[in-house]
């Protein structure tokens, strides 16, 4: 069963794109990295999901509801951490945390949001406008956990978060993962994707490109490969598909990227005078890059 | 908490109109005291400049009632509406430029039940603004009054200005849920009921009731007090009321199709 399910979603400010055409789903249990650059359209999804804006085209649902209709219901499911802490001042974190709480009537689950006020090292007494960003990320990730939603958005939740509390963070995510919950995590930061998600999707320029497990991410798709010939050759005149992009075309020593039949390329080069020759898994950094260009 | 977070801004206002209208009918004594002076030097001035004024008649200011419609009648008007439009028109949109919207309708709640709740407390605000004005007027009056007083006068010209500033209550409401981009509007709110003012006071010069003072609503509260006639009027309460309802109604269904971009 698929907790999100976006079909051809695009959204529209006047002329401007924020997403053009968003199709992805994502099954329960899973851990899902929506990975892209700044301004690929990954908030405009996720604010489309929440019902903060309405998607000029195309549907979204969250638990077979109609993220429209019935975002009322979808909410009381879900925990959102958004890119930005901004969070109500005047109050305590104690205070803040009860108030978000009471939304779902877990205002009262104090043995909850003291051990994640411990585990991220958190003074409920403190006032909001007296914390840092980085405490103030932290508040706004305990709320959105305290009432143990079936879902969780987060949107770039690592940022401002140093390196213990990050891993601390993910630990948990790990265990609320176990129990059941379903994470979508948007993020530009290849490497926590790379260790944290099971499944990716990129986005660029408002479309997703591709969805697919980190795992065969890694495997099957994009090899990394160097040829050193006795003489100078042009990639060109190899005529193959699934070559790009190339790092060195021209010379003795091409270098490329290759996702076609591995088979298909060492045919072809088995009938060409070759010095050396090696295909390489690259690095996911490298890998997403690709779809990138 | 929204009440919490209004509070302070409503004791201040209450305060502040509460000084002057006390503070203004301080002067009532004196005005009787020299009522031959004050009446030959009004005989004076230009009819237009005493219709500017709020007066129809000198002997207007002569009377407990007149004297508080005619001068401290500008603080409510003015004052309240001034207030009503500012709350009003950022209870929702501070949301928004404060960016935390983005928190708030993420959690469980509709659209509809911030609007309501956010409007409610609005225009709770503004009547116990209201509330605490007609006390205070109410207590001046008595105060400084000599001889007898009707309360009737004062009870309908303080349910007129409720009536006023509830319309500007929702008039700030719909033009925060026009606005595209959150930013403050409180600047061009004041602006706004200013030029309605003025456009009222220019229309009460001219003498010529034209429909173009109609187009704000500060013409539609009736300030003829002591006409023996006065009361509440059923033309004027609709068109209040018919106003404040309308421009509520729109708010509400722009502001549930509104996209929040923080």
């Amino acid at each position: 069963m698929n907790v999100i399910e976006i079909s051809r979603l695009a959204k529209y400010y006047r002329r401007s794109r924020g997403i053009e055409d968003i199709t992805l789903n994502v099954p329960q249990g899973d851990i899902f990295g929506f990975i892209g650059p700044n301004g690929a359209g990954k908030s405009t999804t996720i604010r489309i999901l929440l019902n903060l804006i309405f998607p000029t085209s195309g549907n979204a649902s969250v638990f077979g509801l109609d993220v429209v209709r019935d975002s009322w219901k979808i909410r009381k499911r879900l925990g959102y951490v958004p890119s930005d802490a901004n969070l109500y001042d005047r109050m305590t974190v104690m205070e803040f945390l009860k108030f978000g709480a009471a939304f779902y009537g877990a205002e009262n689950n104090h043995e909850r949001i003291h051990h994640l006020l411990e585990l991220f090292d958190l003074d409920p007494g403190r006032k909001i406008p007296e914390l840092s960003m980085g405490n103030k990320k932290k508040v706004s990730i305990i709320q959105a956990m305290v009432h143990r939603p079936e879902l969780l958005i987060l949107d770039e939740p690592t940022s401002g978060l140093d390196p213990l509390i990050q891993s601390r963070f993910f630990d948990l995510l790990h265990e609320e993962n176990r129990n059941g919950t379903t994470v979508f995590f948007s993020s530009h930061t290849l490497s926590e994707v790379q260790v944290f998600c099971k499944t990716v999707g990129i986005v660029k320029e408002g479309k997703i490109v591709n969805v697919e497990e980190i795992a065969s991410l890694r495997k099957k798709q994009l090899k990394k490969v160097r040829i050193l010939f006795p003489v100078e050759r042009n990639i060109a005149d190899f005529g193959m598909d699934g070559i790009g992009p190339v790092e060195s075309g021209r010379g003795k020593n091409l270098v490329f990227f290759y996702s076609g039949d591995i088979n298909a390329l060492i045919g072809r080069l088995s009938v060409e005078q070759i010095d050396n020759l090696s295909i390489e898994e690259p690095p996911l950094e490298e890998i997403f890059l690709h779809y990138y260009q | 908490m929204e009440m919490r977070r209004n509070l302070r801004s409503l004791v201040i206002w209450s305060a502040i109109i509460g000084l002057l209208i006390f503070f203004t009918m301080s002067f009532f004594r004196s005005v009787l005291q020299y009522q031959q002076q004050i009446a030959g030097m009004v005989q004076l001035i230009p009819a237009m400049a005493l219709k500017m004024r709020g007066f129809s008649n000198i002997n207007d200011l002569f009377s407990v009632i007149g004297f508080y419609t005619a001068n401290n009648l500008i603080y409510m008007m003015l004052l309240g509406s001034i207030f009503a439009i500012v709350l009003s028109s950022n209870i929702l949109l501070k949301e928004e430029y404060g960016k935390t919207a983005e928190y708030l309708m993420s959690r469980p709640v509709t659209r509809r039940e911030i609007f309501t709740t956010k409007m409610t407390l609005a225009f709770l605000n503004i009547i116990l603004l209201n509330l605490m004005a007609t006390l205070i007027g109410f207590i001046s009056i008595m105060v400084y009054k000599k001889g007898s007083f009707s309360i009737h006068p004062f009870l309908v010209i303080s349910f007129y200005t409720l009536l006023l500033n509830l319309v500007f209550g929702a008039l700030g409401l719909f033009i925060s849920v026009l606005m595209k981009r959150a930013r403050p509007i409180t600047s061009f709110c004041v602006a706004l009921v200013m030029v309605l003012y003025f456009l009222y006071t220019i229309s009460r010069m001219s003498g010529v009731d034209g429909t173009f003072g109609y187009l704000s609503p500060f013409k539609w509260v009736n300030v003829d007090v002591l006409s023996p006639s006065y009361g509440i009027e059923f033309g004027r309460t609709l068109a209040f009321l018919g106003t404040t309802l309308l421009l509520i109604l729109a708010s509400g269904l722009l502001y549930r199709r509104k996209d929040i971009l923080t």
